[in-house]
């Protein structure tokens, strides 16, 4: 599925949204006399989406330092220290600290954002599998 | 936090990553893309990834991760504010025919024909509990935390018990599974299963079937409520859509109506599973679990080769195969449980202390089984790798319930954690 379909949908059931015949608007030529019938719409209530400002970004990573944070998820510390290698060799004057997120996959961190935010310059965070 | 950031993802979490990253506000959010998978991979091999490129953009990898990190932001992706995701029209209309295939296509079913959810049929499974259509049963997605979660109603639950094919009076057994929210369609990549113990007077008065063949597709009410289960994780928690919200790479026929498990109260020689957790005996209760899956057990040690059976080392033998990420449901025929009375376990507590102490693992094994270290014991990682420890973290990750209609002494063992008891009453 492309992306624009995907941010289009924003979490509601892609065919929902698509366009059909059975739209609401036919509800009222719903009777019985022409063999429709009505049923009702099973799906819940998703929750609002409160839309996030990306951070700015940096004009260059010349002298960052960078966040390599793992989420747990196996795998992910291996491949995270490749990148750090691609770094040191592409790009030394970048300094690259590795964390693992505390807890489970998706659990928060905000010790570990909280250093971030006061040590780091940008983070590049690996997520399974 | 206000730093930015290159989220890194497997290409066959695409999907998932872009709808996720929208719904949770970031619809813009620069994720960069790996062949997958990751693991299992060397060290070469993944660098070979980092060297080439972003099978989505099919541009360089590691110049798109820079560029994430330092491309200037577009209008679009400053934006703030609140956006409503629709879900449709309240009701649908058409010939009877067009409407099993619309709610089919439109990822609503299991793919299995439906109850057609009419006014009339949803008012009856209603009037079938004291709580008004609109009040709030629970919340749900496909892995808490993970997504975001979705809310619904006494009547959302009512529509999804009409498609399953529920009796209405089978609502309030729905409702208490819902108002548990645990889903029974997880995200993972696992293809993880759940089941639901039913206890109390209520499996009587629902004529639920306890014998023979409890846990097949031999009775309305234990088929019908397992697929409601899945019908409104589907619907109600947006789980179950492939390559978003459902992941598992195999999929798992126990979640087309889940395994319900009526206890066989009137056989067992010990108290029911409800009053174990702090009900009373005559009040009507279900209690969820999560899962990897359940299976035939009766082939470990000790079993048909002793005189006397020893069902305790083959629930142990079982459980040594087993995931720490999950505890142990051992689900045993009247027969093994009358069995386990004689051989000394008139309760069923010293049973599952003797089952946990005895389910074990090398911490070497443990070491290197997927997240054996987190879930197992806290002290683990100091002791020698020869060492045997618990599989299970403690005595309580064990559960045992009794059912089944006594036509062999067998028992199943499922590798499943007890998610918490809902009573069924407070939804009548």
């Amino acid at each position: 599925m492309n992306r624009r379909k995907l941010l289009s949908l924003l979490g509601a059931s892609p065919a929902l949204l698509a366009g059909s015949k059975l739209h609401a608007a036919k509800r009222q030529a719903a009777a019985s006399s022409d063999g429709k019938i009505e049923a009702l719409n099973p799906k819940g209530t998703p929750p609002p989406i409160t839309l996030i400002p990306m951070a700015p970004r940096l004009k260059t990573l010349d002298g960052k330092t960078i966040y390599l944070v793992s989420d747990g998820f196996p795998g992910a510390d291996h491949f995270l220290n490749q990148i750090k290698i691609w770094f040191a060799k592409h790009m030394p004057s970048v300094t690259t600290v590795y964390r693992l997120k505390a807890g489970a996959l998706a659990d928060d961190d905000p010790k570990l954002w909280a250093e971030i935010k006061a040590k780091g310059n940008a983070v590049i965070m690996a997520i399974g599998h | 936090m206000g730093i930015p950031t290159a989220p890194i993802v497997t290409i066959a979490f695409k999907d998932l990553a872009y709808s996720n990253a929208a719904q949770r506000g970031m619809p813009h959010e620069r994720i960069c893309f790996t062949p997958h998978p990751v693991w299992g991979k060397s060290d070469a091999q993944m660098y070979a990834y980092l060297e080439g490129d972003d099978p989505v953009t099919h541009k360089p990898l590691m110049p798109e991760i820079i560029g994430a990190l330092t491309r200037p932001l577009t209008p679009d992706d400053k934006k703030s504010g609140t956006v409503t995701p629709p879900v449709g029209p309240k009701m649908f209309s058409g010939a009877p025919d067009e409407l099993q295939d619309y709610y089919m296509n439109n990822g609503m079913t299991d793919f299995m024909p439906i109850i057609l959810p009419t006014q009339e049929k949803v008012d009856a499974m209603l009037k079938a509990t004291s709580h008004a259509p609109d009040e709030p049963v629970g919340k749900m997605c496909p892995a808490k935390g993970a997504y975001p979660e979705w809310s619904y109603t006494v009547r959302n639950v009512a529509v999804n018990a009409v498609m399953a094919g529920c009796d209405p009076s089978y609502f309030p057994v729905v409702l208490a599974i819902a108002a548990s929210e645990l889903p029974s369609l997880s995200s993972s990549t696992n293809s993880f299963a759940t089941a639901a113990i039913v206890n109390g007077p209520i499996r009587d008065k629902l004529n639920m079937n306890c014998g023979i063949g409890a846990m097949g597709p031999f009775a309305q009410p234990n088929a019908t409520i397992g697929r409601a289960w899945t019908l409104v994780s589907k619907n109600c928690g947006s789980c179950g859509q492939p390559g978003q919200t459902y992941l598992g790479t195999f999929g798992n026929t126990c979640n087309y109506n889940n395994l319900i498990i009526p206890e066989n109260e009137k056989d067992s020689p010990w108290e029911p599973f409800h009053v174990q957790k702090g009900f009373k005996k005559e009040e009507s209760v279900v209690s969820v679990f999560f899962g990897m899956d359940i299976r035939q057990g009766q082939n470990g040690p000790g079993l048909g080769i002793k005189p006397v059976p020893h069902y305790q080392e083959a629930f142990a033998f079982n459980f040594g195969t087993c995931a720490p990420l999950f505890g142990g449901l051992v689900v045993c025929d009247p027969l093994v449980a009358q069995g386990l009375v004689e051989l000394g376990f008139k309760t069923k507590e010293p049973l599952l202390e003797w089952v946990w102490k005895n389910s074990t693992i090398s911490v070497k094994d443990a070491k290197t089984t997927l997240f054996g270290l987190r879930f197992t014991e806290a002290n683990a990682a100091n002791l020698p790798d020869d060492a045997r420890i618990p599989i299970f973290r403690n005595a309580g990750m064990v559960n045992i319930v009794v059912v089944g209609g006594e036509t062999n002494p067998y028992h199943m063992v499922a590798n499943m954690s007890h998610r918490g008891s809902v009573s069924i009453d407070k939804w009548t």
